[in-house]
């Protein structure tokens, strides 16, 4: 009889289903729910995450005097809970919304964590947070840009990055600066991918030029984990801008250094939006021939001894990898909301809501180069900003641009290989 | 003409070899045991990664990692022949997905536990950088991987037409039972087959690797490209892969260039699509 | 009459289920297994019973999703409003592409439907309208109970439940109606059926109009539940693959074989992913990988066919070279 093994079929799925009920939660542990891709294209964010979040829980739940006034790191645990430790659970996102809202739900509801972290890609930060919306669950979210995520009347959403106005405002005023240290930017091409991020990105971009009168000159979109970037780069030497921003992910911006090389095509200014260009994978695989690429990033490594430094010291012990600026947004994203859990005193989701509500750090609190982090009614941080880093002798940024905190000067124009 | 669109032709052309370069053995496989390989485009990654890592370990360029490679995946491709297609061949084409998916992600995500999902990339110019012809400019590393694709095609192409192994090999795919009346072993012409296929796809991986990045999910872009190109060119069908491939490289370079990059894909799955109107069996397939 | 005893226990036990296993994140999982089991069986309709293996049923699939979030997002009208007409663009859809796509043999025939529903994929994404990759959203607060926004699992397990309930209904009817015996005679060989006089062009069509139907309900219930659709996952060949892979691995061409595969494979598929995906080292979908290929390999015919002795025919489509 076939229907007598199908019960039982579904009898053994329905008990694997019961063996998912979680552990209960422990005494003096605060857990906070990570949703990042940890599979799929975008998995080396969710791995470079993961070690960071390692770093900043080391930091929070032992003692590093070292790091000065830096917040939670003096003394072990969080001071305003009586030294409760901070546990992290990272659930992997798979890059599909779908499994972003199932992970936040579990992480809710079966590992009842006091708030939730993420999630990267945008659509996925949007399905996620949907369900901590639902719940009164407080979500923090420190790296995805798309602008509507904070459009839509949510009460426990919270975001600390910069978003592509800012990015857009960041650039203007760092081509008007080069333009007056006497560099050409009359005409400007925007290259970028489909995916949401470039698309939203370059739509930004353009409208904020065409504002201050300066209408980008070439568009040029292409899809996204490209085979072969060849026609866009002869677009681009057909045309011949004077600068050419750049909004790709590793995959491509990793292919389009390369297919410039061999086509032997050089724009005076090659600014990239963060992204694959602030990958350390970049930087290894074809730093050599990407010379005197600019580059957006709120991160920039302090003078030795300061709290920045010693923190991307740690990272790079953690990972091997240098630190960079997505996975140093993310870590101040985490330092932000533990440090709200911690002057919320507990682990109630409306004492924390409250206490991010009520966030205001100094540029001196932060790792990160941040004016601050205040949010607004909407959540969104309107203290976010960035800067702007070049590419110099080797694999390693270097900050150029604002010139209050810069490292170098930007050296002109772009030199390739 | 301008000039700027022969570059276009010609880098169109050179992909185009790419994609047949690393179609061939998924149409040997297809048209001699009907057997549709999910885990194609895995094969093409792990190939990329013996290179890598033999490129890591021992340096020189493709010279030492392409024929590692080559037998690296021939042997994979004997042991899955034995594994798992010689059990799932019989079944019905969903089970011949359904085996070969999942054994697209088992190679995937064992490489990805292994390596971690960082791309990682060849040193530029591993090959021996750019040649400029009159103002062309043709990457060392793409040429070298043309200039394989076409004699791989020629290689394959007279071993199944003027070898006494081809022959056995064509008589086992179109009949097994007449074959092993002849004193054919079956079993050992597809492990060959399956030997060869594997063994093309890794050699064009470890050449892909000299100017593409490398990365665990590399395959899923590369595999649904090969599907095309193969069943454009019809299956079983090298020449024909040879011939699609080129087509594709070029309808891709040059509606990338005229009307936008996004549109080049619907460019070619489209003509695809008006194609097998006109001709169900694919360029060189059989009906 | 033992037939009818089992029969009662599955519906006793499914109508139990979320009460047995309470917590929300089982509720959530066993409405996910139901909304696939939609999906796959939908697809076993012209996958199973009709021999005609689609991989790209996603396209139906998102015909749903953007017609339930577009009733919404474009419209502020509640998703369901969007169901009616997800259906007419999927059966249009598939009486488009099914008269050209359904006479090609065997690989050809799902090569061309990855191909249109790539091209459905990469069109969206480049439609401002549809809300290019950005996706469109829906209802985060409900306004009101059309809004099918819920906190709970539960209401979602129900729904889901009793359209799976009418979906395995038509296919019943179906297999037993004049069309599933001109079903069987096509895959058998569709040659011999044809010069016995079946229909074999229109009966296939109409099975694709059907499984079309049925899938686009299935995606419009996926945004619903989600409140979200975007190109990929709309419209990403990925949930094509997915969801034949759960017909397959259960048993195409049986009526509870998509049931028994999204049984398995959905929990599996999250439980994994609960248990190991935080570890980032990819071992879910080893696991993933290597209980698939071992089901593939030692039972090629899905796991029901455990249970039927019904010997299959391998279709030749016609292997060999050809220079």
């Amino acid at each position: 009889m076939t229907l007598k093994h199908v019960t039982g079929l579904l009898c053994a799925a329905a008990m694997s289903l019961a063996l998912t009920a979680g552990a209960q939660a422990q005494d003096k542990v605060v857990k906070i729910g990570v949703i990042m891709p940890m599979s799929g294209g975008t998995a080396s964010i969710g791995a470079h995450a993961k070690a960071a979040l390692d770093v900043a829980t080391d930091i929070i739940n032992n003692a590093h005097p070292e790091l000065g006034n830096f917040p939670l790191a003096k003394n072990a645990g969080l001071a305003g809970l009586g030294g409760a430790r901070v546990e992290v659970i990272i659930a992997d996102n798979q890059g599909n919304p779908a499994t972003g809202q199932n992970q936040a739900l579990r992480l809710i509801t079966e590992e009842k964590v006091a708030a939730v972290f993420g999630s990267y890609q945008s659509g996925v930060t949007l399905t996620s947070s949907a369900i901590a919306e639902k719940y009164g669950v407080p979500f923090l979210n420190s790296e995805s840009v798309a602008a509507n995520l904070t459009e839509r009347g949510f009460k426990w959403f919270f975001r600390t990055t910069p978003i592509a106005t800012d990015f857009a405002k960041i650039y203007v005023d760092f081509l008007a600066d080069i333009k007056a240290q006497g560099a050409k930017t009359d005409s400007i091409a925007v290259v970028h991918d489909n995916t949401e991020y470039g698309t939203s990105v370059a739509n930004t971009i353009s409208g904020t030029f065409k504002e201050r009168g300066q209408p980008i000159a070439l568009d040029v979109a292409y899809p996204v984990n490209a085979t072969d970037v060849q026609g866009q780069v002869l677009q681009l030497k057909d045309k011949k801008p004077d600068v050419v921003i750049m909004i790709s992910y590793t995959s491509d911006a990793i292919l389009f250094a390369k297919t410039m090389q061999s086509l032997d095509y050089k724009p005076a200014v090659l600014l990239a939006d963060d992204a694959g260009y602030s990958d350390p994978s970049f930087t290894k695989a074809v730093g050599k021939i990407s010379q005197g690429v600019f580059n957006r990033s709120s991160w920039v490594v302090g003078p030795a001894g300061s709290p920045s430094a010693i923190i991307a010291d740690m990272y790079k012990k953690k990972s091997g990898e240098e630190m960079d600026d997505t996975v140093a947004r993310q870590m101040q994203g985490f330092f932000v909301l533990a440090d709200a859990i911690d002057r919320a005193g507990s682990t109630e989701p409306a004492k924390i809501q409250a206490a991010l509500k009520a966030t205001d750090l100094k540029p001196e609190q932060l790792m990160i180069g941040y004016k601050g982090v205040k949010f607004d009614d909407k959540g969104q941080n309107i203290l976010a900003s960035g800067a702007i880093i070049q590419l110099q002798d080797g694999e390693n940024y270097v900050s150029v641009w604002p010139k209050a905190n810069a490292e170098k000067a930007p050296v002109l124009p772009y030199k390739g290989w | 003409m301008s000039f700027v669109l022969v570059q276009v032709i010609v880098g169109g052309l050179l992909l185009g070899a790419v994609y047949a370069l690393f179609s061939s053995g998924l149409t040997l496989v297809w048209g001699m045991m009907n057997i549709v390989n999910f885990a194609h485009g895995d094969f093409v990654m792990l190939g990329m990664y013996v290179a890598y890592v033999v490129y890591t370990l021992m340096g020189g360029g493709p010279i030492l990692g392409a024929p590692l490679a080559t037998l690296v995946l021939a042997t994979l491709g004997v042991v899955v022949y034995f594994a798992l297609i010689r059990g799932i061949m019989k079944g019905p084409m969903l089970a011949q997905i359904l085996g070969t998916f999942g054994l697209a992600l088992l190679l995937r995500y064992s490489v990805f536990w292994w390596f971690g999902a960082n791309f990682l990339s060849m040193p530029p110019n591993i090959v021996g950088g750019t040649y400029a012809f009159a103002g062309l400019r043709i990457e060392a590393s793409r040429l070298l991987a043309g200039v394989v694709a076409l004699l791989v095609t020629l290689g394959l192409h007279l071993l199944l037409t003027r070898t006494s192994l081809g022959s056995k090999m064509l008589a086992v795919a179109e009949d097994q039972t007449a074959a092993q009346l002849m004193g054919i072993r079956p079993d050992t012409m597809q492990a060959i087959a399956w030997a060869i296929a594997a063994g093309a796809t890794g050699l064009a991986g470890a050449l892909i690797a000299n100017f593409f990045y490398i990365v665990p999910t590399v395959g899923e872009t590369l595999g649904i490209v090969a599907f095309v190109t193969v069943s454009l060119g019809g299956f079983g069908s090298v020449p024909g892969a040879l011939v699609a491939g080129l087509l594709i490289g070029v309808i891709e370079s040059l509606s990338g260039y005229l009307i936008g990059a996004i549109y080049k894909d619907i460019v070619v799955y489209v003509l695809f699509l008006f194609f097998l109107w006109f001709r169900p069996q694919g360029l060189m397939g059989k009906m | 009459m033992r037939r009818w005893i089992w029969l009662s226990v599955v519906v006793a036990f499914a109508i139990a289920y979320p009460l047995l296993l309470s917590s929300p994140f089982q509720q959530r999982l066993g409405a996910l297994v139901l909304l696939y089991a939609i999906a796959a069986s939908a697809w076993n309709i012209v996958g199973g019973y009709a021999g005609q293996v689609s991989v790209g049923h996603v396209v139906f699939f998102g015909c749903g999703a953007y017609a339930a979030m577009g009733a919404y997002a474009k419209f502020g009208l509640s998703p369901l409003f969007g169901i009616p007409g997800g259906i007419v663009l999927a059966v249009g859809l598939a009486a488009i592409v099914g008269v050209p796509t359904l006479r090609l043999s065997g690989h050809y025939f799902s090569m061309a439907t990855i191909a249109v529903a790539e091209t459905m994929r990469l069109i969206v994404t480049n439609t401002e309208w549809l809300g290019a990759a950005v996706g469109l959203s829906g209802p985060t607060v409900p306004r009101n109970i059309f809004d099918l926004s819920f906190l709970s699992a539960l209401p979602y397990y129900y729904l889901f439940l009793a359209i799976l309930s009418i979906t395995l209904a038509i296919t019943w009817w179906m297999t037993n109606s004049r069309m599933g015996f001109y079903l069987r005679a096509i895959k058998d060989s569709e040659r011999a059926a044809r010069s016995l006089g079946a229909p074999a062009s229109r009966t296939k069509l109409y099975a694709y109009m059907l499984s079309a139907a049925l899938t686009s309900v299935a995606g419009a219930l996926y945004a619903m539940m989600f409140g979200f659709v975007d190109p990929e996952s709309g419209l990403g060949i990925l949930i094509s693959v997915k969801i034949l892979i759960m017909a397959a691995l259960g048993g195409a061409g049986l009526l509870f074989g998509p049931l028994v595969g999204a049984a398995i494979l959905v929990p599996l598929e999250e439980i994994s992913n609960s248990w190991l995906g935080g570890k980032g080292a990819g071992l879910t979908f080893v696991v993933y990988g290597a209980i698939i290929v071992l089901i593939a390999r030692f039972q090629p015919g899905g796991l029901l066919s455990l249970l039927t002795r019904r010997s299959r025919s391998k279709v030749d489509t016609g292997a060999g070279y050809a220079p």
